[in-house]
């Protein structure tokens, strides 16, 4: 089934040029050649990573060697110097390809602009290229047991010593676990919640059995403890008892990311629920022409494009220097929502077809974690009413 | 070794619409350097790396076929040659007549390396137009290249067999889409493409034989099957016989 090929579209095409009408024929290169990669690469093998037939980490090595994480980072990081929008556009196409590969990649990019933003100048120098190539893989430890949205409870230490941190302490969720060569983990000095920067392997980091989940199959997701973990001084990200502060920040730019995933696996379940509605005849005629199927193609199209110029417009505030938690927040909210609702119709499309079709079903699966993850949609809405009524002062 | 790779800025055929009346929108639609004509780049690619040398992609095209040349650029070609015509859709006489100019100014080459056709309208003319022009020999249809510093053996990929062929250097080789896997272009590849030399040469510097074309296409349509939706009925046997004789009546079967 060639379905919602080419991954980089006509439509993304006429929208980068609408955006960016002096810059945008460079950008198309890029995701364009992005896309092609991906449809050859990636997504053949999308159904297996699902079924836990083949792992993900080779397709993903390769995509990253290609240049996927360079895209928002300047040349002196190995980056390309392009927009953030460039590199959400890409995570869009990449969660048509798999949803999957794109957590997993959404979460090491968003460790890699963390190091980038509050990262020492030796920090950067010596772990940046090498993340922004693909030679490492990075992982983001925040969570944990009894702390989940409540971040500034994290209970992990860090117990500064003469030589070093201590880290003592569980966290759970944690993607890319056990693959990852660098953990970006969020432990209490006494100064409050820090960041720290783990490299794997370390005698005291323990990784959990890889977690059963719904959706997002292909990506590995355990618990990592520290058991007197020792990481050198200069490990500390920034300063002591800003930690969280990093993480929400890291966050707001990933939040735009997750909307663009969202949209790219709802682009896969529309585009197979349209072309079986013209295949699939009832009463005598395709179900397309029935007028409850044509809703749910105009829904269904409807949020998708309308999820896509949100987190455009977050991306666009963010690259401008504009305040963007807001809207980051609200293209997360509405594209993750919609994403399950576009998935659930089309396993409606599809009926019984659709409930016994694992190629089908697991856009539903791959999109429910993202609702939770990442900011839940309900701490979200807070967020951002609090920052709507802040600006209505 | 200098070698020449010939691309085609054609229309990419996986994004190509076609209207109710069965004609490919060709108007606005997007193009890229042609499928198989990265099969040619690769060949090239893998060449210099075991003999060195320069490897220099030409095209022929209005000023868009650019991004073909920087496509061959972004897998690693040394720099680009573009002839720059405003002739529309050429033949494959102007377009063999165009190529073989700017492969005598820019030349000598060692090996002239082109893909079996195109993507879009795969005449697969020009490379044997192009190696009569340039009055060296032809080499079509190969899956398996080898080169000296005197000469090029060619496995031929032919419809019932494979053929084995010795030519002395400089030649014109086509190459088939089983030749090899083209790489992938990095992303950081992509944008230094554009850095690398490309030479611009308009058709006025080339000693040409007019804008005559001998060829022009009259139209083009999308291949469509229809179906005639025959249902027979009747019991297995009654049923064969009438399959039978629709076949027969259809010259499917003789009768």
């Amino acid at each position: 089934m060639a379905l919602a090929l080419p991954l980089f579209s006509a439509e993304h095409r006429v929208l980068l040029k609408t955006l960016y009408p002096s810059t945008h024929d460079e950008y198309s290169e890029v995701l364009a050649s992005l896309g092609k990669f991906m449809e050859k690469e990636i997504m053949p093998h999308s159904p297996k990573f699902d079924l836990g037939q083949e792992p993900i980490g080779p397709s993903r090595k390769r995509l990253l060697e290609n240049g996927m994480c360079q895209i928002p980072f300047p040349s002196e990081y190995g980056g390309l110097g392009l927009p953030f929008s460039v590199y959400a556009n890409a995570v869009e196409l990449l969660g048509t390809a798999d949803a999957s590969i794109a957590l997993s990649v959404e979460i090491h990019n968003a460790v890699a602009e963390g190091i980038f933003k509050f990262g020492t100048t030796q920090q950067k120098a010596n772990l940046l290229p090498s993340l922004t190539s693909g030679k490492t893989l990075a992982s983001f430890a925040l969570t944990e047991p009894a702390s989940g949205s409540d971040a500034r409870t994290v209970r992990t230490t860090a117990k500064p010593t003469k030589d070093d941190y201590v880290i003592n302490g569980s966290k759970t969720f944690i993607t890319n676990a056990g693959e990852a060569d660098v953990y970006m983990v969020f432990a209490r000095t006494e100064k409050g919640p820090s960041c720290l920067l783990v490299e794997a392997p370390n005698p005291g980091i323990r990784f959990g059995a890889p977690m059963s989940k719904l959706g997002m199959r292909g990506s590995k997701t355990s618990e990592v403890t520290f058991e007197d973990c020792h990481v050198p001084k200069d490990s500390l990200v920034g300063v002591e008892g800003e930690g969280i502060d990093y993480a929400t920040q890291i966050l707001h730019g990933a939040r735009i990311v997750v909307a663009a995933l969202n949209v790219g696996i709802s682009s896969l379940a529309y585009a197979k629920a349209l072309d079986y509605s013209k295949q699939r005849n009832a009463f005598g005629k395709p179900i397309s022409e029935f007028q409850l199927t044509r809703e749910k193609i105009a829904d269904m199209k409807t949020g998708i494009n309308a999820a896509r110029l949100l987190y455009f417009y977050a991306s666009r505030l963010k690259e401008s220097g504009f305040d963007y938690s807001s809207e980051a927040a609200q293209a997360k909210v509405f594209a993750t929502e919609m994403s399950l609702k576009v998935c659930d119709a089309a396993i409606q499309v599809y009926g019984g077809y659709g409930y016994t079709n694992d190629e089908l079903h697991r856009h539903w699966r791959d999109a429910r974690l993202l609702t939770i993850g990442e900011g839940t949609s309900e701490v979200l809405r807070l967020l951002i009413a609090s920052r709507e009524l802040a600006r209505a002062t | 070794m200098k070698f020449a790779v010939c691309v085609k800025h054609a229309v990419d055929e996986s994004e190509l619409r076609i209207d109710s009346e069965g004609k490919p929108q060709l108007d606005g639609a997007q193009a890229k350097m042609g499928t198989f004509d990265k099969n040619a780049v690769e060949e090239a690619l893998r060449l210099r790396s075991g003999l060195g040398g320069e490897v220099i992609a030409i095209t022929v095209g209005k000023t868009e076929a650019k991004k073909s040349l920087k496509e061959a650029l972004a897998m690693g070609a040394d720099r680009g040659v573009h002839v720059l015509t405003d002739l529309g859709v050429l033949d494959p006489s102007k377009t063999s007549e165009l190529l073989a100019g700017a492969i005598a100014k820019t030349g000598p080459y060692d090996l002239v390396i082109c893909s079996e056709g195109s993507s879009d309208t795969y005449t697969g003319l020009v490379p044997p137009m192009l190696a009569e022009r340039l009055g060296v020999p032809y080499i079509g249809y190969v899956r398996k290249l080898e080169v000296t510093e005197q000469s090029v053996k060619a496995e031929r990929s032919l419809e019932e067999s494979l053929e084995s062929i010795e030519s002395p250097l400089a030649s014109v080789v086509s190459v088939v889409s089983e030749i090899n896997e083209p790489r992938y272009p990095t992303l950081i590849q992509i944008m230094q493409a554009s850095k690398k030399p490309v030479e611009e040469i308009q058709p006025e510097q080339m000693a040409l034989a007019g804008p005559h074309m001998p060829t022009s296409v009259l139209s083009m349509m999308a291949q469509s099957s229809k179906r005639k939706r025959i249902i027979i009925e009747g019991t297995p046997s009654e049923a064969a016989e009438k399959l039978l004789a629709a076949l027969e009546k259809e010259g499917v079967l003789p009768s």
